[in-house]
């Protein structure tokens, strides 16, 4: 087992590096860069050639790119991701407070997910074929089918009309103001959550109607144990490691793919903070909010995957 | 019985499949008979596929035509759904914007499961080195976020339908090559696959004649899915200002910008274009869902 892990960490170097290769080389295939981004938007400052020249030799967008590219390499193996080219500030300065936001979205709206999928699934497989089982089906359809944007804008406008509530401008961190901060973060979160549990609600739905049709069940219900026991002792045990699994792998994405909720909820978090990134070519913070975004990825990946042989016995790694 | 537990399904299956009917009508009644799901989906599809087929007759104005004297009208009998802060007839766009809807999810689903496929079948057949090393490069694109790689594909290449196709179908092709690989690994050790290989054919043949077509399974699923996600992402990034521009009548467009400002009062620029957008994909996932119960022997639903 410690063997195991050791190797699956050590396989995540190659991913990253070529992470690493795939977004710089496409940054630097988007046409223009940091210096004319912000000549378009600041007019006179920088209009001669000589001093967009100057500015980019500050940056280091003069060099070669195999020496740009080493230098960041060598700054992210120190765990320094540099400095923003658009603000000048340090990148973990700029990411932390967003990183706080979305993370923690993205913990409610799994949450919600998981708590929506596991019993919705398994009243589907129970009542598999009756309308129960179609109006929960029809109920995760729709949600995979709404865009959460859209959902977004809808709750926003009922609270608009009836409660006369406007998402605040402002984000509230949880260790300011926790009630403030739940108060602004479940809408979006229910809106995210919803659309994610919809494939849980499936996979639940699936796995269960298989681990129903085992043989111990069937043994289970022979012995006279009763339904509700069966249920969940039996057969809710097998078949919720899929749907554990989907979500968490949902979960990287919900870290860095919420920008259009962002968007619609006033939420300045990570997704928006990509966009800004690249409409701004501020190459060193995009590259650094991808490489985050990959790792939590992986990770999540790995510790599904130690989580799989650590609650299966039948599952043994070498 | 409440809280019972479904029989084990042969009996039930035996039962239930009955005689097939002969001829694509009778089919057409099997399929609504035993998915009532997903004939509802085939439904759907099809009024979005009439809507764009008839939009230039049916629609009651000119999708472009501005009308300041009715900015932000309410739904009336002249329009029936409303009109934009440019008074351009909702319903109108509406019709209109099933075009792009379905341009830009047939055009980015078929691209995507196309050369996922190839890939995918190809790294199987070959196997050894070169499946690792395309397995690798899966891998990566795994792990990068799709919504930057969409972003970076439309600012290389600019907004506009046809690179919002690209910029969907980019992230697509990983994941279908990864699905149509596993299929494939079984399907090269079946005894056909040999027996054409003995015949000494070429390996471009093999793939594309002998194991693509075994395959078609999960590619039809993926195709599907990917449908309905493409409209989906079409309507975000437009939404965002990134895929298709103004004044093209789109669904994620609809919903950008003025229909968010007047929401409170002209609320119906918000409701029905996101109505549209959730009923297209609904229908696509719907008629998919069925589709993978159908195919996918291993969810086979009796």
């Amino acid at each position: 087992m410690g063997y195991y892990i050791l190797k699956r960490l050590l396989a995540m170097v190659p991913t990253l590096l070529g992470v690493a290769v795939l977004i710089f080389i496409l940054l630097r295939v988007v046409p223009g860069d940091v210096v004319e981004a912000r000549f378009l938007t600041q007019g006179s400052q920088f209009q001669s050639q000589e001093l967009m020249d100057i500015e980019r030799k500050k940056l280091g967008l003069d060099q070669p790119l195999w020496k740009q590219f080493t230098t960041w390499m060598a700054g992210l193996a120190r765990f320094d991701f540099g400095l923003s080219m658009w603000t000048g500030s340090p990148i973990t300065e700029e990411i932390k407070l967003r990183f706080a936001l979305s993370l923690q979205l993205a913990i409610m709206a799994s949450t919600i997910a998981t708590l929506l999928a596991i019993p919705l699934g398994i009243l589907a497989a129970v009542k598999q074929d009756t309308w129960v089982d179609y109006a929960v089906r029809v109920f995760s359809i729709a949600g995979l089918a709404t865009p959460s944007f859209w959902l977004g804008i809808l709750m926003i406008l009922t609270m608009l009309i009836v409660f006369k509530w406007v998402p605040p401008m402002v984000f509230t961190p949880f260790w300011v103001d926790p009630w403030q901060n739940l108060v602004q973060l479940i809408w979006p979160a229910l809106a995210v959550g919803y659309r994610y549990s919809a494939v849980g609600t499936r996979m639940m739905r699936s796995a269960m109607l298989e681990v129903l049709r085992e043989d111990y069940i069937r043994t289970a219900r022979a012995k006279g144990l009763w339904t509700k026991l069966i249920l969940s002792r039996h057969a809710l045990k097998n078949a919720i490691l899929p749907v554990l699994t989907i979500i968490s792998l949902e979960f990287a994405f919900l870290l860095g793919g919420l920008v259009v909720t962002e968007q619609v909820f006033n939420l300045n978090g990570l997704g928006m903070l990509f966009v800004e990134a690249i409409a701004r070519r501020d190459y060193t913070l995009t590259q650094a909010l991808v490489m985050l975004v990959a790792t939590v990825f992986l990770l999540v990946n790995f510790f599904v995957d130690i989580a799989y042989a650590w609650l299966d016995p039948r599952i043994r790694y070498r | 019985m409440p809280g019972s537990i479904p029989a084990s399904a042969t009996a039930e299956e035996l039962s239930r499949a009955g005689g097939p009917h002969a001829g694509w009508l009778g089919a057409t009644l099997d399929f609504v008979r035993q998915r009532p799901l997903g004939a509802v989906g085939a439904g759907i599809i099809l009024l979005m596929v009439a809507m764009a087929a008839t939009a230039g007759l049916v629609a009651p104005y000119d999708p472009l035509a501005t009308d300041y004297a009715s900015m932000l009208a309410a739904p009336s009998a002249e329009h029936w759904l409303g009109t934009d802060a440019y008074g351009r007839d909702v319903l109108t766009r509406i019709l209109y914007g099933s075009r792009t809807a379905l341009l830009v999810g047939l055009g980015a689903s078929f691209l995507g499961t196309t050369f996922g496929s190839l890939i995918g079948v190809a790294s199987a057949y070959f196997g050894g080195r070169i499946d690792l090393i395309v397995q690798r490069i899966m891998d990566v694109f795994f792990a990068f976020p799709v919504i930057i790689l969409a972003l970076a594909v439309v600012a290389v290449l600019g907004t506009g339908p046809e690179n919002v196709i690209l910029a969907i179908a980019a992230p697509m092709v990983p994941r279908c090559a990864r699905v149509v690989r596993a299929s494939a690994l079984a399907v090269r050790e079946m005894p056909y696959v040999d027996a054409a290989r003995a015949s000494g054919f070429g390996h471009q043949r093999i793939i594309l004649r002998h194991m693509l077509p075994n395959v078609m399974a999960p590619i039809l699923i993926m195709a599907t899915a990917f449908l309905g996600e493409a409209i989906l992402l079409e309507a975000s990034l437009s939404f965002l200002g990134l895929g298709v521009q103004e004044p093209t009548a789109a669904w994620g467009l609809m919903l950008r910008g003025a229909a968010v400002e007047f929401a409170e009062t002209a609320p119906w620029m918000a409701i029905f274009p996101g109505l549209a957008i959730s009923l297209g994909v609904f229908g696509f996932n719907l008629f998919g869902d069925s589709l993978r119960d159908a195919l996918d022997p291993r969810l086979r639903t009796q």
